[in-house]
């Protein structure tokens, strides 16, 4: 009896199957429904958004803190998504993009464009800034208030983040972060393979951000946090970089002149890792070569680091996932704003650090991302 | 007779303006070799300097203006859009030689333009040069689409940088800064346009009337500004390996200290070459210092402001000391 039943169940799942499967939309993109995790969506799911979306135009207001490799990778993910709800759902979009040309690490001027976007009524921006918390938090209540909402992406409000324990907005206006760890899903990613190519014994030295930037600070904690770990490893200098590659250069070199026997540099970001290893270069040193040399890493992810990476020039990069970070924007604010969906407040991508070992995996697909032409 | 001759050099080299700036580059290096082992040596010396040729190059661009009472803010984005230049040019297949040519082609154009516009135009040096170093910037950003231009280095480009020697520890940048260096503090202490650049920046309205082209002046002042620029940026288009969309921010400002701390005035009619060399050399001391140090990067503005203080302090120092010496002797007399 007990077999008898277990056979008829099986054989009905075979056959829903069956008739569901020439049903199911392609899985590739079919995740409206969820921010993160794709899931089948029917054709007929399609249908009834398309009909809620009703041929609707979204204006999309884009503020990173500077035009950079980053925030291009990021914003042409955001592309690719937006391409797709369009084919899929009808949706019409305005994307409008700005970004401060001068100083990136002040904020004051990502501050401006965010009362523009509010004043032209835009539904929702996307933001990442340098300036204070409080600063934002409050241009951003004021936004929410004339209905616009906003997305953090890229974002170090891990640094202030309150709890969500008894209050679900955790004190934020903004409607989500959409970004990465960068203390335990940067930093101490970083540190990790030092300290694993090193078999936990080394002297490094640090390139870092600008002081007082809250990427540096973090960063540097997550690196810290895992060194720590390993009593062989010591950290014997660290000096700022501006998160640029002369300076972080110059910042190398003047160290590498003091320690000369060190066994790893950690630059922040990769125009100073990419520096560094200039500086290593220059002082006729060895970079690392899979057995001995210096191990260069740093983070970021962008096309031309991996390109670095491959020549050997770079050892290892943190790729933070900037084209994951633009898709998951799209998709936040669509199931919030459009489907009424609740989503979550802090929104983690994957990160990974990227060496010859694995370069072509993820380099090829930034630049699937970029090559596809689409452009709002 | 020899002790006399002797004697004139002595006060010569006493009463020089420069005398404040070796002062402190003394007293600041001295103590940096008693502190940090390895400051004086020669691979921490190349080190630093290396790394400060280029805005060396804009210092001197930059005295060249101050003098003729004007000022050059676009001088930073001017660089940066002839590194662009550099590179885009080079990308497409261009011979080294016509890719120095075009951007030095580029850094005199703009130079000029600035010149027209503070002088045909009549703007204020200060908003010109702003507003032209928006535009350089803005032209940048459409150019590089926010993404680093890369791929133009090869063996050739990186000795432009200066990553790699022409000969032992010498290097293209080190070269190039030496000559403009020569160059242009001949060109002010020893030719007409020199003269009239100095008597431009104290008073124009006496220079103009003594008949002296004041316009043609001040451009001129602008052209070699842009070309020192145009020679930082292909330096630093080989240096950095890659244009990204923002190479160029801030670096007016650190060319516009080099020069102050080396005796030029903001108000015009003073200034030396040397001066503005040894300024940047002061200010690439001090970070390198920092650096040697292991300062807190949060504490690092406070000692680079401190270091400016004490410069501009020893300057007016020796001045002052200058002053009083030197005037007790004419009155002996």
């Amino acid at each position: 009896m007990k077999s008898t039943r277990k056979i008829k169940t099986l054989a009905l799942a075979v056959i829903s199957s069956l008739i569901c499967l020439p049903m199911t939309g392609s899985p590739a993109n079919a995740d409206a429904l969820t921010a993160t995790s794709a899931v089948v969506q029917t054709s007929a799911t399609d249908a009834a958004i398309r009909k809620l979306v009703n041929g609707r135009t979204i204006k999309l207001g884009f503020a990173p803190p500077i035009l950079s490799e980053a925030y291009t990778i990021a914003q042409q993910g955001a592309w690719n998504q937006m391409k797709d709800y369009e084919t899929r759902y009808g949706v019409k979009w305005v994307w409008t993009e700005e970004a401060p040309l001068n100083n990136a690490h002040s904020g004051v001027e990502t501050s401006g464009f965010i009362q523009n976007y509010v004043a032209k009524k835009y539904d929702a921006v996307f933001v990442c800034s340098a300036a204070p918390a409080a600063v934002m938090q409050e241009l951003y209540k004021k936004g929410a208030a004339k209905g616009v909402q906003f997305y953090q992406f890229n974002s170090t409000e891990q640094l202030n983040q309150k709890s969500q324990k008894t209050d679900p907005t955790a004190g934020l206006s903004n409607v989500s972060n959409i970004s990465y760890d960068n203390r335990w899903q940067s930093g101490a990613l970083a540190a990790e393979y030092i300290a694993e190519k090193l078999k936990g014994k080394g002297e490094i030295i640090m390139i870092l951000g600008p002081a007082g930037s809250d990427w540096t600070k973090l960063r540097e904690q997550g690196f810290r946090s895992v060194i720590k770990k390993f009593p062989g490893l010591k950290i014997v200098g660290a000096a700022d970089g501006g998160y640029v590659r002369d300076k972080g250069l110059n910042a190398a070199a003047d160290l590498l002149t003091k320690y000369p026997k060190i066994n790893a540099i950690y630059g922040e970001n990769e125009d100073m890792a990419l520096g560094a290893s200039a500086a290593v270069s220059a002082a006729g040193l060895k970079n690392w070569d899979g057995k001995s040399g210096i191990i260069t890493i740093g983070a970021d992810g962008l096309v031309s680091g991996m390109d670095e990476i491959r020549k050997g020039n770079l050892t290892a990069t943190v790729h933070v996932g900037y084209a994951d970070m633009g898709r998951t924007m799209i998709r936040t604010m669509f199931a919030h704003k459009v489907l009424g969906m609740n989503v979550a407040k802090f929104i983690r991508v994957p990160t990974v650090v990227v060496d010859k070992s694995n370069v072509d995996i993820f380099q090829s697909q930034i630049k699937a991302e970029l090559a596809t032409g689409v452009k709002y | 007779m020899a002790n006399q001759r002797l004697n004139i050099l002595v006060k010569k080299f006493l009463s020089d303006s420069i005398l404040g700036v070796i002062v402190l580059l003394l007293l600041v290096g001295g103590v940096a070799s008693f502190t940090i082992e390895v400051f004086f040596t020669l691979q921490n010396f190349t080190n630093f300097l290396s790394g400060s040729y280029f805005v060396m190059l804009l210092a001197m661009g930059m005295t060249v203006v101050l003098i003729s009472g004007g000022i050059d803010l676009s001088i930073g984005a001017v660089m940066a859009l002839c590194a662009g230049i550099v590179a885009k040019l080079a990308l497409q297949g261009n011979s080294v030689p016509v890719v120095i040519f075009c951007a030095l082609a580029v850094g005199a154009f703009v130079g000029c333009l600035n010149g027209l516009l503070v002088t045909v135009i009549g703007l204020p040096d200060f908003i010109a040069t702003l507003a032209m170093s928006a535009f350089a910037t803005g032209i940048l950003f459409i150019w590089t689409r926010g993404t680093p231009i890369v791929g133009y280095m090869n063996e050739t480009y990186k000795q432009l940088g200066g990553l790699a020697p022409i000969y032992r520890d010498i290097t293209v940048p080190m070269v190039t800064a030496i000559v403009v260096a020569i160059a242009l503090g001949a060109l002010l202490k020893t030719t007409k346009f020199g003269v009239h650049l100095f008597s431009v920046g104290s008073n124009r309205l006496a220079t103009r009337q003594s008949g002296i082209n004041v316009s043609k002046i001040r451009i001129l002042a602008y052209v070699i500004s842009g070309i020192c620029a145009a020679l930082s940026g292909i330096i630093m288009a080989g240096r950095n390996t890659t244009v990204p969309p923002d190479l160029g921010a801030g670096y007016e400002v650190l060319a516009i200290a080099a020069a102050l701390i080396g005796g030029a005035s903001l108000m015009g009619g003073r200034g030396r070459i040397l001066g503005a060399v040894l300024g940047e050399v002061i200010l690439a001391m001090a970070i390198n210092i920092i650096n040697l140090l292991g300062v807190p990067s949060s504490y690092q503005k406070i000692f680079i402001g401190g270091i400016l203080l004490l410069a501009v302090l020893v300057n007016q120092l020796v001045i002052s000391l200058q002053k009083k010496v030197f005037s007790r002797d004419n009155d002996k007399k």
